[in-house]
């Protein structure tokens, strides 16, 4: 059983069991689309063995995407098979060559020799459309559709890169049918949101999940919420809610109150979100107006012990409707402050309470992973 | 609206210039204009304001720079204004270490993928009205097949013009056979063919909206310059 290293898209997926293949169908264009090399490092991370076709590129350059990312290649277990250098006429100290780049049994003859030496591994294809383009399109799938038969009987798996050119569809619908999973990659905006979406499932039932995710420098592929907009009422500790969720934090205070937008990034179990605060004074009025409309998530953050302020929070929270949310009901560890059912009885707000210490960080990333949740379950239900 | 070549009497040809968003191939054997051309309409384009993205696959972008200094020296000035933007599929293959800010590398001719990305993350950036200068497709062809670069051109074709990108390509005549040369053909508005006759060099223009004239039309090679010498009024064609 490997992983795809998501923590969303896993648990859609259920793990990938041994013997199965992976595609990603990859819009032509995207910021980075390398998903399978991400795929492979986080397993030979765990001690996997790593098999890395290479059609598009030199090793060096392999090498040095690997680098980009903090992975040392050289520290890990992963046979290399070069396509590239003899399809350019360069030298190669690879391992394994594939000599005749432009004959998938070439590919096959390598790949085979390469299975014979290794128990359990995991191959990943750089890029199939490449392959496809090289090899003939019906060849390649023809040659890869034994690959991964073979992957299957030896318990390995298959991990592939997929542009999608705007191939003929029966071409396509070749494709879809040789693999056990499918998850299309794609943008969903011109500002540079990304999605994956899983297409075909053949052991489980996540056909049609959705998460949204980004590769960052050098953190790699994470799950990714680009906006939760954190509001509450003066003094009830946004900031330090922000700050104790947070791996970075900018903010500005003028004598202990927040008078500017806050931001947080926050990075947990593979996910990314970014977070604003938004000051409790009138003047903020108007930004709390914008980021309602694009926030993907709310923290409604109230005082624990100042039970007078909860018809205000809820009033700021009416900008908010229909965005998941989840009630952080700071300072719950002083002794006047209320019970999460209490509060929750004051508030009559359809949201999880959560009771946090900022201080001590308890609860901060319960909140968290409670409203993260909710925000995927969203994204997954329109 | 059209989009000057910056050759006077071409766009007398072209009645004032190839159309905004569209697509033109420069077909033409080695050594006989054809980068004339591509460099010329780069500079026309700066002139007006308009921004440029050099796609190169056969000389390292300070090289190319190097040309367009030569041919106006407010380039650099142009460059320094973040007009110019190179995206490098030569320099890594041949292990050139010369970095800019306004390039992106590109490992390799094969990696249409990456070509394709770094054209949209430039044009991502907010930069407006601007013309792309690809040269050469010859290169991505022979390095994989014409098939697929058709569908790469598919793509980034399409995008382009969304992206109100006015763009110019190159294929070099005498490398490929006919049924590439149509497969890319297809994909244009409109094509500038050129060749050598004798001891004359010609030009004509296929697509490319209305123009006066269709029959090949004599130019002389001088230096850095194009200068059709053909006569091209209507009803008096040489």
């Amino acid at each position: 059983m490997i992983e795809i290293g998501l923590p969303k898209l896993d648990e859609y997926l259920n793990g990938i069991p041994d013997g199965k293949t992976v595609l990603f169908h990859i819009e032509p264009g995207m910021e980075e689309s390398n998903i399978a090399m991400h795929v492979l490092y986080n397993n030979i991370k765990k001690g996997i063995k790593g098999i890395y076709v290479v059609s598009e590129t030199s090793l060096k350059n392999v090498e040095r995407k690997f680098a980009e990312y903090g992975c040392n290649i050289k520290e890990y277990d992963i046979i290399f098979i070069d396509g590239y250098s003899s399809l350019i006429g360069a030298p190669s100290d690879a391992e394994y060559i594939v000599e005749e780049p432009h004959d998938i049994r070439c590919y096959e003859d390598v790949l085979l020799e390469v299975f014979d030496k290794v128990e359990k591994g995991i191959v990943v294809f750089d890029s199939l459309s490449n392959l496809m383009d090289m090899c003939g399109e019906r060849d390649a799938l023809e040659g890869i559709e034994r690959i991964n038969n073979e992957i299957s009987k030896a318990g390995h798996n298959g991990v592939y890169n997929f542009i999608a050119w705007p191939y003929k569809e029966s071409i396509l619908y070749r494709v879809r049918r040789i693999f056990n999973a499918i998850i299309e990659v794609k943008s969903l905006d011109a500002i540079g949101r990304q999605v994956m979406e899983i297409k075909k499932h053949d052991w489980g039932n996540g056909e049609g999940k959705k998460i949204e995710f980004k590769i960052f420098k050098p953190d790699g592929i994470r799950i990714y919420i680009p906006k939760i907009t954190v509001i509450g009422p003066a003094k009830s500790g946004k900031t330090a809610f922000i700050k104790a969720l947070s791996r970075e934090f900018t903010s500005v205070d003028r004598l202990g109150t927040t008078v500017g937008i806050e931001h947080g990034i926050v990075d947990y179990k593979g996910y990314r979100a970014e977070i604003f605060g938004i000051p409790s004074y009138e003047r903020f009025q108007p930004l709390i107006d914008k980021f309602g409309s694009s926030s993907m998530g709310v923290f409604l953050v109230i005082d624990a012990t100042a039970p007078h302020t909860f018809q205000q929070a809820k009033e700021m929270l009416s900008k908010f409707q229909n965005l998941p949310c989840v009630i952080v009901a700071n300072k719950s560890d002083l002794p006047n402050a209320l019970s999460k059912e209490e509060i929750k009885n004051r508030m009559s707000i359809d949201a999880p309470v959560v009771e946090v210490n900022s201080v001590s960080k308890r609860g901060v990333y319960e909140a968290f992973e409670i409203l993260a949740n909710k925000i995927m379950e969203c994204l997954n239900a329109g | 609206m059209l989009a000057k070549t910056g050759i006077d009497r071409l766009d007398e040809l072209l009645k004032g210039g190839i159309p905004l968003k569209s697509n033109v191939l420069v077909y033409a054997p080695p050594f006989i204009g054809k980068e004339i051309i591509l460099k010329r309409f780069a500079l026309a384009g700066l002139k007006e304001g308009e921004k440029v993205i050099f796609v190169l696959t056969d000389k390292s972008f300070a090289d190319l720079r190097e040309e367009m200094i030569k041919l106006d020296k407010k380039f650099e000035e142009y460059e320094k204004n973040g007009m110019v933007r190179y995206i490098d599929v030569y320099s890594k293959s041949v292990e050139l270490k010369e970095e800019s800010e306004w390039a992106i590398f590109v490992d390799s001719p094969v990696n249409r993928e990456r070509i394709a990305s770094s054209i949209f993350q430039i044009q991502r950036q907010n930069f407006g009205k601007h013309r792309i200068v690809f040269d050469s497709l010859s290169t991505l062809i022979v390095y994989s097949d014409a098939k697929a670069v058709f569908r790469f051109l598919q793509v980034l074709s399409g995008i382009c013009k969304r992206m109100e990108a006015t763009s110019m390509f190159s294929m070099t005549r005498g490398m490929h056979d006919e049924m590439e040369v149509q497969t890319i053909k297809h994909l244009m508005d409109g094509v500038i063919e050129m060749r050598e006759e004798g001891a004359r060099f010609q030009l004509r223009v296929q697509g490319c909206g209305e123009v006066i004239s269709r029959h090949w039309i004599d130019y002389l090679l001088e230096g850095e310059e194009i200068r059709l010498t053909g006569a091209f009024r209507m009803g008096r064609v040489a």
